[in-house]
């Protein structure tokens, strides 16, 4: 399309084009310009269904698998949350929106959050606390639609971010890891038959009604 | 290399990590060679060594001489001024700051540091008389370090807010400290007259007026402001403002870890923000002596590419918006769509993907990355050709950018500009083929340059350059991807695979000492350069061995450009200033930080 020269070795010179005496008339450019935005418009009408746009609620894009939207945590299939409180990923967090508070279980000795806050109007999404888990705890899901009506609901707590066991893979976006991958030794602590928890959750708030509970 | 990832209980072999150690480039001797070269030609240069490029500390008298010196060599030529910035080291002997200028010459291809020592609460002599960039760069190195320029025509705060107290990048501002900064006690701009128009203001029939436009005004795209005096129509005198978006970017890289600086980085030039990513990334990389493999390599070349296309798209888009030529923004969209389509299905976000880390890349790229990929390349020309058409032989659009936005090759060049409005003005300057990385030289393309340096030689070159992106990505895409892994084998940089942290005591130790301790690069200093949408964006990294940068400067292309703006536009109307700001780019992102 464009005039190009080349004036040395690996440099191109683009050449301003003079405008001809039909080009300066102004009408056979803008007539052709106008049949090149219908030409578009006709393809648009005949194709109606493979229209770029999407019709955005009633239709949604379908983002990868690696997606970086809102967050869960995991849980072991007992039920209880696969976090240990090590606050890898509140010191992996450039943005610093994640604030733990460890408590310990008296029956089986180990670490559990008590308090597992993200504040999701400072996280900016990067990703880097599912990198920094060393427990396979902290997911990051395909959602996207977070819209609040004030800022205290942009903290989200335990009661928003964990999802039952055996949580699907669909809704789920970036992760640790992709496929099967053998876990034997660390991640999800000691694993079998360990009791349930009776109360993992100190407060009592009820559980955020805007923010996506998974399947 | 590394026996980690293969067998399970056997500890990492490779080298020691070297922080506390002293960074020694490897270019370094060839460097002390060069400097003692241009010592010989230049009077005041004391050589410092080992660095990476030719650097010289300067009395605080003698600079203004010196740079003259450099820039009117006929052997050295050091006519483009890249970069000017403070340091600050408190506890050192002598004196407390280091003024930092680094040079850049287009007949030689090399690059030069000059540091000059100034003590707190001293002056140094300004050098807008030698470079006009300085003025903006003496202006910031005022704001944030409080270093001051004796003779500066204009020295008020630049990033920061008019009646923001202390100096935020002195090692002791506290980065916590807040300020409630309200519109009371704002002194009003008022522009300075250019000086062809001095005279005749009373041969004018029309009374002055100043007007103001922005920093929220839909022509900006961005949260710029101007003050412009019209006489009639004409615009006499102008003043940018800036500061509006300012991050404290390179306050908070001090205070985070090298690898939690990446997601900072994508802010910086919002609309490519994996050049940005490539530029930090590198620098790092050089700095810590390791490379990344090549299947990274070839990945952030080509996301590189797509994200350069995708920039140049929202220029050319914007820009015709702003004239009233709505369609070819919708068009071109559609393209950008893909790619950050693209780029979202990498690295899981669209426009901020954060999707490098030092040492290569975060996870592989999915299985049909080089389909994807070629579809784009595919249907990218169209798109392009469909708008060229439209608008390139299009009277109204040529009336509009023709001899608008005009700026001189000198100019330019002394202004610090680089990029597509660099080459709009006849300069081959590209970091790519000037000083190639990631493989840019083993590709078959071509630098466009065009002449005039308006408005339509800059949209010229803005076309052209989607072009030959799009033949470097023909070819990547051609040679495929290099197999192999997309991290480097060493625990100390990169997080081990979570198989193994999951299963193995050694890479849970690795994973945990990363994540808590970071990277600990060797002590010294280093730059490095790539070529961003708007021209060269250089990272310029000071380690003390800990695990968070001791200084982390970005050369932002857009601000000496911005800074051109008040030049460009004097003469000309508000409508044409508008045609030529969208021409040029600016992102508020990479201008404020």
């Amino acid at each position: 399309m464009s005039n190009t020269t080349r004036v040395s070795p690996g440099v191109v010179r683009v050449e301003r084009e003079a405008m001809t005496f039909a080009d300066r008339l102004y009408l056979p450019q803008v007539v052709g310009g106008m049949f090149r935005t219908l030409k578009h418009l006709m393809k648009n009408l005949v194709n109606i269904k493979r229209l770029p746009t999407i019709q955005y609620p009633e239709v949604k894009r379908v983002y990868s698998e690696r997606f970086r939207g809102r967050h869960i945590l995991t849980t072991r299939e007992d039920g209880t949350t696969r976090c240990v409180a090590c606050y890898m990923c509140s010191t992996a967090c450039p943005a610093e929106c994640i604030t733990i508070e460890a408590g310990e279980d008296q029956r089986t000795r180990e670490k559990f959050p008590v308090r597992y806050d993200i504040d999701l109007l400072r996280c900016v999404f990067c990703g880097y606390c599912v990198d920094a888990c060393p427990e396979d705890a902290i997911y990051m899901t395909r959602d996207y639609e977070m819209a609040i009506d004030s800022r205290a609901r942009a903290v989200v707590g335990l009661r928003d971010l964990v999802v039952p066991p055996n949580f699907p893979v669909g809704p789920m976006g970036w992760r640790p890891y992709y496929g099967e991958i053998e876990k034997r030794g660390t991640a999800g602590g000691t694993g079998i038959g360990q009791p349930l928890r009776e109360a993992p959750f100190e407060d009592d708030a009820p559980p955020n009604p805007d923010v996506y509970r998974g399947a | 290399m590394s026996t980690l990832t293969k067998f399970s209980a056997i500890p990492y072999t490779g080298p020691a990590p070297t922080n506390r150690q002293p960074y020694v480039p490897a270019e370094a001797a060839a460097m002390d060679t060069r400097g003692a070269a241009i010592a010989a030609k230049v009077q005041g240069l004391e050589q410092e060594l080992g660095q990476d490029m030719a650097t010289f500390l300067v009395d605080k008298a003698r600079i203004v001489d010196v740079l003259l010196a450099l820039r009117d060599h006929p052997e050295l030529q050091f006519t483009l001024p890249l970069d000017l910035f403070g340091v600050d080291y408190p506890n050192r002997d002598g004196a407390r700051f280091d003024l930092v200028y680094q040079l850049y010459s287009l007949a030689n291809n090399e690059r030069v540091r000059l540091k000059v020592p100034v003590g707190e609460n001293e002056s140094v002599p300004t050098s807008i008389g030698v470079y006009q960039a300085f003025d903006w760069f003496e202006r910031e190195a005022w704001d944030m370090y409080g270093i001051g320029f004796a003779g500066h025509p204009n020295l008020r705060r630049i990033l920061t807010h008019e009646n923001f107290q202390g100096h935020p990048l002195r090692k002791d501002y506290d980065p916590a400290q807040r300020w409630l900064l309200t519109d009371q006690g704002i002194a009003t701009i008022t522009p300075k007259i250019a000086p062809e128009f001095q005279q005749n203001e009373d041969e004018s029939d029309f009374e002055r007026v100043t007007l103001n436009l922005g920093p929220s005004h839909p022509a900006t795209h961005g949260t710029l402001r101007m003050v412009v005096t019209l006489d009639g129509e004409t615009i006499v005198g102008s003043e940018q403002e800036i500061g509006y978006l300012h991050r404290c970017f390179e306050k908070m890289s001090e205070t985070h870890t090298y690898q939690q600086v990446i997601p900072y980085t994508d802010r910086l030039n919002y609309c490519s923000a994996i050049i940005n990513n490539v530029g930090y990334c590198m620098t790092v990389e050089k700095m810590l002596g390791i490379e990344s493999p090549e299947r990274a390599n070839h990945v952030r070349l080509m996301l590189s590419e797509f994200y350069r296309i995708s920039d140049h798209i929202i220029c050319i888009g914007t820009n015709l918006v702003d004239m009233g030529a709505l369609t070819n923004f919708w068009w071109l969209f559609q393209p950008r769509e893909e790619i950050i389509a693209l780029a979202e299905s990498c690295s899981g976000a669209r426009l901020l993907p954060s999707y490098l880390r030092i040492g290569g890349i975060a996870v592989d790229v999915p299985e049909d990355f080089l389909r994807n990929a070629q579809k784009i390349v595919n249907m990218l020309p169209k798109f392009i050709d469909d708008v060229e058409a439209l608008v390139m032989k299009n009277r109204i659009f040529r009336d509009r950018v023709e001899g608008v936005g005009v700026i001189s090759r000198e100019d330019a060049i002394n202004f610090g500009f680089t990029g597509p409005c660099l080459r709009a003005v006849g300069v081959p300057f590209d970091v790519r083929k000037s000083s190639p990385y990631l493989g840019y030289e083993t590709y078959d393309w071509d630098v466009p340059v065009a002449e005039g340096g308006d408005t339509y030689a800059r949209f010229l070159v803005r076309f052209e350059e989607m072009r030959q992106s799009l033949r470097i990505l023909q070819q990547a895409i051609d040679r495929g991807l290099p197999p192999g892994p997309v991290m480097v084998d060493n625990p100390y940089v990169a997080l081990p695979p979570k198989a193994k942290v999951y299963n193995e005591m050694e890479s849970l130790i690795y994973h945990f000492k990363l994540i808590m301790h970071g990277i600990q690069p060797p002590v010294g200093e280093t730059y490095f350069q790539v070529e961003g949408g708007n021209g060269e964006v250089g990272f310029y990294v000071i380690s003390d061995g800990t695990k968070h940068p001791y200084r982390v400067r970005v050369r932002p292309p857009c601000f000496p450009i911005f800074e051109a703006f008040g030049k460009m536009i004097t003469g000309q109307t508000i409508p044409d200033a508008i045609a030529a700001l969208g021409s040029l780019n600016i992102i508020a992102g990479e201008l404020d930080r």
